[in-house]
């Protein structure tokens, strides 16, 4: 068949459209309020925005009593995503090519554990870690909390860069080993450069992870210096007594954008991952 | 059950696949839809059973007009080339699905399943599943499947394409045997000539969308409408020479080999003409004797071919009954029989 | 190269499972804290006492005067009458009187005759008690005890070490709680309820209704509502539920919306349980749906389009071919998305937590967010440790027992083949 398989005429595909844009609605009006609200007041017991402001955005140039900048705070966001992001690229890349080529002892087993992980639901493990982060000293500490993210995100990472291993051809391996090269060379100068796409699937995937991530910082570096976006628009929603949804979705959007424009260009990465198995 | 497509036309987005054809099967008819890959039978066929729909045009089983039904109401059978047998499903299952959609009895089903089992030979394989089964297997019980219902009309989407020769040799007459049986009107879609003049009461040659020539199989392959339609069928393949015309004769090259033909005869001298020799009519016998130079030689155990290079650089290919006194190098002066070729204009009608 | 991440894992993976399992057989928490503990007599050492040791209990918490070197130094210091130093010293050394009567009737009987004034002065140099002592060892704490004049069979004496020590010490007792609490069989209840509704309406249900109309879309619009699907997931779990809480708030959307109709307004999400319920599981599912929608999606993909154009000119309908065609094909992708969410399910408590923090009450408390307010924050202020690793230990368990049957439904030795390169 030279013309590409197109959807049959056998069924109208506009009544699933419609029954499923209705099922969207809730979620599109989450969203679309989101951003509305944040440069706008409404007058209650209205649902039309009825003037335009920007004083939701006001904690970007004043910090509020009792809460730290959030400059401080989106920095130690971004380093925290970032120094995640690097170390399970690293450590990933490297076991996850053992696991696929190399014939290590205990493969099998090391497989398996790390099958078993990458489903093992680990934020059971947090009251553990805790007491350990405190008996060590990295209680409150922004290197705690990244070691322990990037530990309880490896198995998967690693799993899946097996994966993307499995998928590149022997023939460039056994051609290098022919050439003379070592099996690390080979591995850092032929087939590294072949999972380019998925180190980048990966990378996006971690740092939007350790992006969001709200329970581990919440537990293991709850401090005012150390704290994480998520940390701290959850206190602000908590401690508050006046309820001022302006605000907290200005700070909200301010730490969604980034997420946002990441997952509309690279979409078609991320999903592959997402479809893959993830925690959630 | 008569088929009629009536200036059908069908394109996707912007692309044209097919733009007003007309084309007629007649009631318990095997008509083939022959052409190379791409030149939109695959979307007649898929037209036809209603998986898409016609831009522009009408298609009608008898008088009925199908053009906007769905397939699940136009009651055709349809045999794919992957065969598409529901892999999570036993042998007789996947045949009595079309029953089981139509909420048959299920004892009815069993015996009208054994029926059709019996018909294409398959009693045994029954409790099987698709996996289990070889090529041919599979390719009977697609043939049940479509034919369960007693459809209008049977669809054939290159169900040979997945076979391998022997098979292929086995289904072909097995396949023909059943449409006679029941008397079904068909439709084959292939690209291999050898199926569509072995199988099929008529062939419909298609290009680019395009119809270019029906006709029953001895029709078309004596009396060629077009260049295209010479070249498609036959193998080995008709030769191909460029010439032109002069004075009522096929000329070639310089001082080259000259033939009169009665077809040139009102046509201007210069007119750039090519002229086609199908294999067999260029060796021992016929009129016109041609010089020129062995350079292939195949033998293909009945029979030998030949390439054989004119002095002005064109190849005439010959098939002859065995002989071993010919050698690639070898000069030759074989006979070429003139009544037989096929003249074409430049745009490859014949004249 | 590989090392790296052993380590990691060990470190942070491995290791806290263990610990798990250590803690929860102790009953640390914020008072006894997590390193060592001391020996101190607290009214609460005295409370528990009294049950196995009521004459004891009373006399521990009673002042005790005890005439020692350290008293009459201080009352040396005091510069009043040499003599009742000298006298004391030699006549009532060592001496204890279990109350304060019988003490000052001791000094006030000296020679050299103490005013009222100065007998009150005097015994209270001489007041010597247990109560909120702390004790480094247990044997300062018999020693000051026998020096009292408490004395206690080694058996007592164990009885009172135990009731007084401040640390953490090993127990089973927190596995009897949760096996006889009527709390925890209802929060176990809840998360029955929580997981396997989720589970069934969103996770599977849903995924799969999200994934077989997508199937029917053009491509283009399916990948946009697919992109939509998504959102959930990939938007910050904070920033998420912010949003529902806005939906549902009392001057949020809803109650907007149906103050319209004339419904009073109110919090949705808190104003009843079963409208709690509702939303934790509206929550949780919209997240949890995305994942079986990409896998289901995909997994239809690989379904031949011949199969779909068969069954259509054999005379299915599009519901025959969800059910006959479809949904058939898809039982591995929905074995596998119920495996792997029932453990997401089970652990996850992030988005509970940020919504309803288990309320109203604790109507929508479920375990693994019961084992975070036991450890990690709750009112009381005293988080109990030990009772909170043995709750999550239970969720451990589950998590390796599910994980377990997950790798055989992967098949995962199909996925270990030979390297090709033999080194």
């Amino acid at each position: 068949m030279a013309e590409k398989p197109q959807t049959s005429a056998n069924f109208s595909s506009v009544p699933v459209i419609l029954l499923l844009g209705l099922f969207s609605l809730p979620l599109l009006v989450m969203y679309a309020y989101l951003f509305i609200d944040t440069i706008s007041d409404t007058e209650v017991g209205s649902l039309i925005p009825s003037e335009f402001t920007l004083r939701h955005w006001s904690f970007l140039w004043e910090t509020k009593t009792g809460k730290p900048n959030i400059w401080l705070v989106t920095l130690n966001t971004f380093i925290f995503a970032s120094c995640i992001t690097g170390v399970i690229l690293t450590v990933s890349s490297m076991a996850g090519y053992v696991l696929s080529r190399l014939n290590v002892p205990a493969r099998g087993f090391f497989l398996a554990g790390v099958m078993v992980l990458h489903a093992f639901p680990s934020v059971t493990l947090i009251i553990a870690i805790f007491i350990v982060l405190q008996w060590i000293g990295l209680y409150n500490s922004l290197i705690g909390v990244i070691l322990v993210k990037a530990a309880i995100d490896l198995p998967l990472g690693i799993w899946l860069m097996k994966g993307f291993y499995d998928t590149v051809p022997w023939e460039i391996e056994m051609a290098g080993t022919v050439d003379g090269a070592s099996r690390f060379t080979v591995w850092r100068r032929l087939v590294l450069p072949q999972i380019k796409p998925a180190m980048m699937a990966l990378g996006l995937f971690s740092f939007l992870t350790g992006w969001s991530e709200f329970i581990l910082p919440q537990v293991l570096a709850p401090g005012a210096k150390v704290q994480v976006l998520s940390v701290y628009l959850a206190s602000l929603i908590i401690d508050d007594n006046n309820f001022d949804f302006g605000t907290f979705k200005a700070v909200g959007v301010f730490y969604v954008v980034p997420v946002l424009i990441l997952y509309v260009f690279f979409q078609k990465h991320l999903m592959n991952i997402y479809g893959g198995g993830t925690k959630g | 059950m008569r088929i009629l497509l009536d200036k059908f036309s069908k394109s996707f987005g912007s692309t044209k696949v097919i733009e007003d054809m007309d084309l007629e099967v007649g009631s318990g008819e095997m008509l083939a839809l022959l052409g190379p890959s791409g030149c939109g039978k695959s979307t007649t066929l898929f037209a036809v059973c209603g998986i898409h729909r016609p831009t522009a045009g009408r298609i009608l089983f008898g008088d009925r007009d199908v053009t906007n039904l769905p397939s699940q109401e136009r009651n055709v059978g349809v045999v794919f080339q992957s065969y598409a047998l529901y892999p999570h499903m036993t042998v007789e299952e996947n045949i009595g699905f079309p029953l089981m959609v139509k909420r048959v009895a299920a004892a009815d089903i069993k015996k009208q399943v054994a029926d059709i089992a019996a018909l294409v030979h398959i009693e045994d394989l029954l409790g099987r599943r698709p996996a289990q089964l070889s090529g041919g297997q599979q390719q009977r019980v697609a043939l049940a499947r479509a034919l369960i219902r007693r459809p209008d009309v049977l669809l054939l989407d290159e169900p040979l394409a997945n076979l391998d020769a022997k098979l292929r040799l086995e289904m072909r007459s097995e396949i023909r045997r059943l449409q006679k049986e029941t008397g079904i009107t068909a439709i084959l879609v292939t690209h291999d000539q050898v199926e569509a003049m072995s199988m099929c009461d008529r062939i419909a040659i298609m290009k680019s969308g395009e119809i270019v020539q029906i006709a029953t199989p001895s029709q078309m392959y004596n009396d060629p409408r077009t260049s295209f339609v010479a070249s498609f069928l036959g193998n080995p393949p008709i030769s191909l020479l460029k010439g032109k015309a002069e004075q009522g004769a096929f000329v070639l090259g310089e001082n080259g080999l000259r033939l009169p033909l009665a077809a040139l005869s009102g046509i201007p001298d210069g007119t750039a003409l090519s002229l086609g020799v199908r294999p067999e009519h260029f060796g021992t016998a016929g009129g016109v004797p041609v010089e020129g130079r062995v350079v292939f030689a195949e033998t293909q155990g009945r029979e030998n071919l030949y390439d054989v290079v004119l002095p002005d650089g064109s190849v005439l290919r010959s098939i002859q009954p065995v002989r071993d006194d010919v050698k690639p190098g070898d000069s030759v002066r074989w006979n070429l029989d003139s009544a037989s070729t096929f003249v074409f204009a430049e745009d490859g009608q014949r004249l | 190269m590989i090392a790296p991440a052993a380590v990691m894992i060990f470190l942070f993976f491995l290791m806290p499972v263990v610990l798990t399992a250590i803690f929860a057989m102790t009953n640390m928490s914020t008072a006894t804290g997590i390193s060592g503990g001391v020996w101190q007599v607290t009214q609460g050492a005295v409370n528990r006492l009294k049950a196995d040791m009521p004459e004891l209990a009373s006399g521990i918490a009673e002042p005790r005067f005890v005439i020692d070197e350290e008293g009459l130094a201080a009352l040396e210091a005091l510069k009043l009458k040499a003599g009742f130093t000298a006298e004391l010293r030699t006549s009532h050394m060592g001496e204890v009187f279990p109350s304060r009567r019988e003490a000052e009737r001791v000094i006030k009987a000296l020679k050299d005759r103490p005013s009222t004034r100065e007998v009150k002065q005097i015994s209270d140099l001489f007041n010597r008690s247990v109560l909120n002592t702390r004790f480094e060892t247990r044997d300062e704490l018999m020693a000051s005890l026998k020096r009292l004049g408490f004395t206690l069979t080694p058996a007592e004496q164990e009885t009172v070490a135990k009731a007084t020590y401040t640390g953490w010490v090993w127990t089973t007792e927190n596995f009897r709680i949760i096996a006889n609490s009527p709390d925890m069989a209802q929060i176990f209840l809840n998360t029955a309820f929580y997981v396997s509704v989720t589970l069934l309406v969103f996770n599977v249900s849903y995924a799969l209704f999200l994934a077989i109309t997508t199937h029917y879309m053009p491509a283009s619009t399916a990948s946009i509502f697919r992109a939509i699907w998504l959102l959930p997931r990939i938007t910050p779990v904070v920033i998420y539920v912010l949003m529902w809480k806005w939906l549902t708030w009392d001057s949020g959307f809803i109650s907007m919306f149906m103050g319209q109709f004339g419904y009073p307004p109110k919090n949705y999400l808190l104003d009843s349980a079963y409208n709690a319920w509702f939303f934790v599981i509206l929550i949780n599912g919209f997240i949890g749906a995305s994942m079986g929608m990409l896998v289901f999606s995909s997994a239809i993909k690989a379904i031949p389009q011949a199969h779909f154009h068969a069954s259509e000119v054999d005379g299915a309908s599009r519901w025959q071919q969800v059910r006959h065609i479809i949904l058939p094909q898809l039982r591995w992708p929905i074995l596998f998305v119920t495996c792997y969410q029932t453990l997401s399910l089970l652990a996850s408590f992030n988005e509970i937590l940020l919504s309803t923090r288990g309320g109203p009450g604790k109507a929508t408390e479920v375990w693994s967010l019961a084992a975070y307010h036991t450890a990690l924050q709750n009112y009381t202020g005293n988080l109990e440790y030990g009772l909170g690793a043995a709750m999550a230990l239970v969720l451990v368990v589950v998590g390796i027992v599910l994980s377990l049957i997950y790798l055989r439904i992967f098949r995962y030795d199909t996925l270990i083949s030979k390297p090709l390169i033999e080194d």
